[in-house]
């Protein structure tokens, strides 16, 4: 125990994006901030992850879109989004007026369709860093997923890397054999940090009418059921990749958060815990800090791989 | 993303509320009663609350409920609520005095609205959905506009909201049970129809399954009266961020917690 007061220092840098603390929202949970806006002051927040955007609108999926499961749930929402242009004229503009950086996650069908998106705000000073979600479909590969192709993930990040400086993070998706051998991948390609992991493919069925409970059936399963697996390949792609972590999946708490950052993660983020407590993002704010001061730690960054093995 | 949200609209809060009583209404319906001072100053009738049910750590999510009364002297809420998975079995075994205070965000999405100059009004009730339009039903009267309301359910005991109409409000419910237990044997669907065919109306309102809500917004497009209806999807955030609890409208697909519960039956793609 540290047996002075001092403020600790919560500042981290991630990939070239500076973040007064380590806490950021998973992108999808959050809407871009002003949805919470009632529950959480979103200036007080390492950075705000906005939704997906695409560069034309996406209706989405049909409802049924989510079921709870075990200690956690399954969505299919399918990145609805109103498109680019709706995007800068209302969520960029309102977080514009909030002293927040602002990482935009960017989502396409085609390789043309990342470029488009990643083009159409590379100007916009008001986005800070970009969130590249591979974990989409590929429609020009018969709906393959992206991000579990090293080589497809490596043709996204490289025509994104291509359209701006801005500090580039790509998003993995759980749903591969070797994480670590597509974190190589986007990483060659310029990746300035590594957010990690997507949500994890699963499904339910309703044993009353034999039906699944989702109309997609399938779905991506979220919140503290998948904490340890996130925990795993945060660990894993820490020890592989030089770049800085972004580490997700299921953090609900200070203490989550912290394991995180423990096994290799330089920021956080909190998505599942804020529709259980939509406080949960200041929460976990003011629970690292807390930790830091109790465990004598001056700065946040020590943390980051500070794992004894 | 969408911007058809109502000014007039109360600021949700997240209240911390003691649970005051927890009763069986008939086998499966049960009947809550929250202290919430805080919502039940600000709740417009039509509007919810988004509740974590404490004991269950393996089920994560918030449940919404329709409150069906609000005292704002005594800071109380009343909800009626249906078993119909575990988590609502569950909430039947929270007793007053022997649980922790519940986590309650409200008031959330958007009320009925009771058009200008209206004189006489027509709630069609199937089932539970004769709770959300309780609170509106005091409204109504107490603007001076006669109400008319119909009441379906499967059986005689599943009319649990019958007595807090004619006790509360003063409003006697024309019934229909589907098993002919209680008034008319057969779907709400007719009464209702009777009474559309009879009188003027300037406004429908219509909670319940959504085959009923389809066929009651069919039959008052007919009648040309505007008709609103309360849809209720799986929600998990509740506040617009999320896009889980989507319907779907002319407009696209719209958020059942922020752009509804209430909407405008004839944007509803049924």
């Amino acid at each position: 125990m540290a047996n002075e007061t001092f403020e600790p220092k919560l500042a981290v840098n991630l990939g070239g994006l500076a973040m007064k603390n380590p806490v950021t929202d998973a992108s999808g949970t959050f809407a871009a901030g002003r949805e919470y806006s009632d529950f959480v002051d979103v200036e007080r927040m390492g950075a705000v992850t906005t939704k997906g955007v695409s560069v034309v609108p996406w209706q989405g999926n049909d409802a049924p879109r989510i079921a709870e499961t075990p200690s956690g749930m399954l969505n299919s929402i399918g990145l609805q989004n109103p498109g680019v242009e709706v995007f800068k004229q209302k969520d960029l503009a309102w977080l514009a007026g909030k002293d927040v950086p602002v990482i935009v996650n960017a989502c396409g069908h085609s390789v043309a369709e990342y470029e488009g998106i990643i083009e159409a705000l590379a100007d916009d000073e008001r986005v800070g860093a970009f969130e590249v979600n591979i974990s989409c479909p590929n429609v020009d590969a018969g709906g393959l997923t992206f991000g579990t192709v090293p080589e497809q993930a490596a043709e996204v990040v490289r025509v994104c890397r291509a359209k701006t400086t801005k500090p580039l993070i790509v998003k993995l998706t759980p749903n591969v054999t070797d994480i670590t051998e597509i974190a190589r991948a986007v990483e060659a390609e310029g990746a300035d940090a590594i957010s990690l992991i997507n949500t994890l493919l699963g499904m339910a069925i309703d044993v009353r009418t034999r039906k699944p409970i989702l109309a997609r059936v399938v779905g991506g399963l979220s919140g503290p059921a998948v904490k340890p697996v996130a925990l795993r390949m945060v660990w894993q792609v820490h020890n592989a990749v030089k770049v800085p972590l972004l580490g997700m999946g299921g953090i609900a708490t200070a203490e989550d958060a912290i394991e995180f950052m423990l096994a290799g993660a330089t920021a956080v983020a909190v998505g599942t815990a804020n529709f259980v407590n939509p406080h949960a993002v200041e929460e976990v704010i003011d629970g690292i800090r807390a930790y830091c001061i109790a465990q004598g730690v001056h700065d946040v960054n020590e943390l980051i791989g500070g794992l004894k093995a | 993303m969408t911007d058809n949200v109502s000014p007039a609209r109360p600021k949700p809060v997240d209240e911390s509320c003691e649970l005051i009583a927890n009763e069986r209404f008939t086998d499966s319906l049960w009947d809550m009663t929250l202290r919430a001072p805080k919502i039940a100053r600000e709740i417009l009738p039509g509007q919810f609350v988004h509740m974590k049910i404490p004991g269950m750590a393996g089920r994560i999510l918030r449940r919404p409920f329709s409150v069906y009364f609000a005292d704002p002297d005594e800071g109380i809420l009343k909800i009626l609520y249906q078993v119909v998975g575990k988590g609502s079995a569950h909430m039947t075994t929270l007793m007053p005095g022997r649980v922790d205070a519940l986590s309650v965000m409200g008031p959330m999405g958007n009320p009925w609205s009771l058009p200008d100059g209206a004189k006489r009004v027509l709630f069609v009730l199937g089932g539970v959905g004769a709770a959300p339009l309780a609170m509106f039903g005091e409204q109504v009267l107490k603007a001076g506009v006669t109400l008319d309301v119909c009441m379906g359910a499967q059986t005689k005991d599943a009319l649990a909201m019958k007595g807090h109409y004619e006790q509360v409000l003063g409003v006697e419910p024309i019934c229909a049970t589907d098993d002919g237990t209680f008034g008319h044997a057969g779907f709400v669907t007719q009464p209702a129809a009777e009474l559309l065919e009879k009188n003027d109306y300037d406004l429908v309102c219509c909670c319940g399954p959504e085959p009923l809500m389809r066929i009651v917004a069919g039959m008052a497009a007919d009648a040309d009266v505007p008709c609103e209806v309360s849809m209720e999807k799986r929600m998990a955030c509740g506040i617009g961020a999320c896009l889980s609890c989507v319907v779907d409208t002319v407009d696209g697909k719209k958020r059942s917690c922020v752009d509804g519960p209430v909407f405008d039956a004839r944007k509803v793609v049924w």
